[in-house]
């Protein structure tokens, strides 16, 4: 009977410890700052997709995607528009704050002067979003511009953004902060497709095709449905590969489905 | 009181779009994503005059949507001027399924809807089963609903109702993309590419995001060449100014309005 006793009494020790070293995971919000091949769109001009779009879909119900990601923006006019104000002010303890930009901070012609931000600046300014995140005890996650779908005449994929990719690195290093490698590791999904294939994922509808875009669209830079998907897969795996702090626990886990028999449903 | 109020505050020519059907048609569980219905970009094509109502489910039959009450909650509730768009054929055709239906039972209850929604003053548009992804040695797309498609058609053409040929324009489409290319239309997901399926997925009946928009895009595109009265109130966007040649459209040059918040 004591030997019954001692055995509860260690099992109730085990399982408050257990209860302390484990504490049940609090809500989180992810805080998503960037231009437009992240950012949400209406349904109006679907079939445009942002990958911030279906990267909420994948994470449990401790997670809230706040994405402030906005077309055109660099990391320039996202600070002088007072884009990043209201984020920086709702940060919490253990919020996490994606930021991607570089699309339009690389931009040289004359019309995007407005936008454009040098190679310096582009860093001042990351690392300022980094600062001040980690100032509200936030977590900052850097992720280099998603590539454009570009390919020389051997067909190899070309890099869009190397000076801004290298300064995303330069600013992780120095900052120590997590990077997510999205210009590379899309790069490597485009080359793997091909030049032909690499449309699917594309932002390209003919004129008689969706009502939305009645003269058809077609660029090299924006995501349909099926390619913002397979962006925020990439950024998925990656936060698993680099076991990026709690973040990875709270991407939801689907059942191992195997083949599914045509008959079924 | 409340619908009362609803009435009036939508405009006198506001319709409702219902859909009926199984789940290629059907609104998915986020937790199936990326596997999608056809319903789901439908949804997008239309003005602000039409609701759509997308009441397929997974794995029903006309038989099981009868049976279920589903059928019900659209002819409850079906308004002069409605639509209901049928496309069932996937869960009847199986004869060791329990939702197997004969084909009598299949014309008799397609029959039916037909019915229900004309005695309503709607109007009820047939679909023939959207295809499945299935090619035969020599790279041919081969049709895995050839019965129950033709009954389909059978009861459109008795019943003078709007037919559109899905089953063998969803067949057209899948042949133009090839045995291989055809997987990225359908819910082909590798293994350790996507959370919810960690093994992977193959299938080849249930759509990704292209394949279900390119289907909606073939419906629509059917609604308009019927001339079907629907087809004035698909999204009519006013023609952009044309592109100013000097701006490359390779630049990051859309803007979208202050949406904050997801979920």
């Amino acid at each position: 009977m004591k030997k019954k006793i001692a055995l509860f009494a260690k099992a109730l020790c085990l399982l408050t410890l257990v209860s302390f070293t484990v504490p049940a995971p609090t809500n989180i919000t992810i805080w998503m700052i960037g231009d437009s091949t992240m950012c949400l769109y209406p349904i109006r001009q679907a079939p445009i997709t942002g990958w911030g779009m279906p990267f909420a879909n994948y994470f449990d119900k401790t997670v809230t995607i706040a994405n402030h990601a906005r077309g055109g923006r660099s990391t320039r006019t996202f600070l002088s528009e007072g884009l990043w104000k209201p984020v920086a002010d709702s940060i919490k303890e253990g919020d996490y704050v994606f930021m991607q930009f570089g699309h339009n901070d690389e931009a040289k012609e004359p019309q995007y002067a407005a936008r454009y931000t040098s190679v310096p600046d582009y860093k001042t300014n990351l690392i300022k979003f980094i600062t001040e995140t980690r100032e509200k005890k936030g977590i900052p996650i850097l992720v280099t511009p998603v590539s454009r779908r570009s390919f020389d005449k051997d067909g190899k994929a070309k890099e869009t953004h190397v000076e801004y990719t290298a300064a995303v690195f330069e600013v992780g290093t120095q900052m120590n902060v997590p990077v997510i490698d999205l210009d590379k590791k899309s790069r490597e999904l485009y080359q793997e497709m091909g030049p032909t294939r690499v449309k699917y994922l594309a932002m390209e509808v003919d004129s008689a095709e969706h009502p939305n875009y009645p003269r058809g669209q077609k660029d090299n830079t924006h995501f349909n449905e099926y390619g913002a998907r397979r962006m925020a897969e990439i950024v998925l795996n990656d936060i698993k590969a680099q076991h990026i702090s709690d973040l990875e626990s709270r991407i939801v886990h689907g059942m191992n489905a195997p083949t599914v028999n045509p008959q079924v449903k | 009181m409340a619908l009362a109020l609803m009435s009036f505050l939508l405009p006198p020519d506001h319709i409702t779009l219902y859909m009926a059907g199984d789940s290629t048609m059907s609104i998915k569980d986020v937790r199936a994503y990326p596997e999608t219905g056809w319903g789901m970009p439908f949804k997008a094509f239309f003005d602000q005059t039409v609701t759509v109502d997308n009441k397929a489910k997974n794995g029903r039959s006309t038989k099981s949507f009868i049976a279920e009450g589903l059928w019900a909650s659209i002819s409850d509730n079906l308004k002069e001027g409605d639509y209901v768009l049928i496309q069932f054929g996937h869960n009847d055709e199986v004869p060791t399924k329990a939702t197997y239906i004969n084909e009598a039972g299949f014309t008799a209850n397609l029959v039916k809807f037909i019915t229900d929604t004309k005695a309503k003053n709607a109007n009820p548009v047939l679909i023939t089963p959207v295809a499945r992804r299935k090619f035969n040695a020599s790279g041919q797309v081969e049709g895995t609903h050839d019965v129950y498609s033709e009954l389909v058609r059978k009861v459109a053409a008795d019943q003078q109702v709007p037919l559109i040929d899905l089953d063998k324009e969803s067949q057209a489409l899948v042949q133009k993309y090839g045995p291989d290319d055809s997987k990225y239309l359908y819910d082909y997901v590798a293994p350790g590419e996507n959370p919810n399926y960690p093994g992977g997925k193959s299938d080849d009946t249930h759509f990704s995001e292209l394949g279900a928009r390119k289907i909606a895009e073939i419906v629509l595109a059917d609604i308009r060449a019927l001339k079907l009265p629907l087809a004035d109130r698909i999204v009519k966007v006013r023609m952009p100014p044309a592109p100013i040649k000097k701006a490359p459209v390779t630049q990051d040059t859309l803007t979208t309005p202050a949406v904050v918040k997801q979920r």
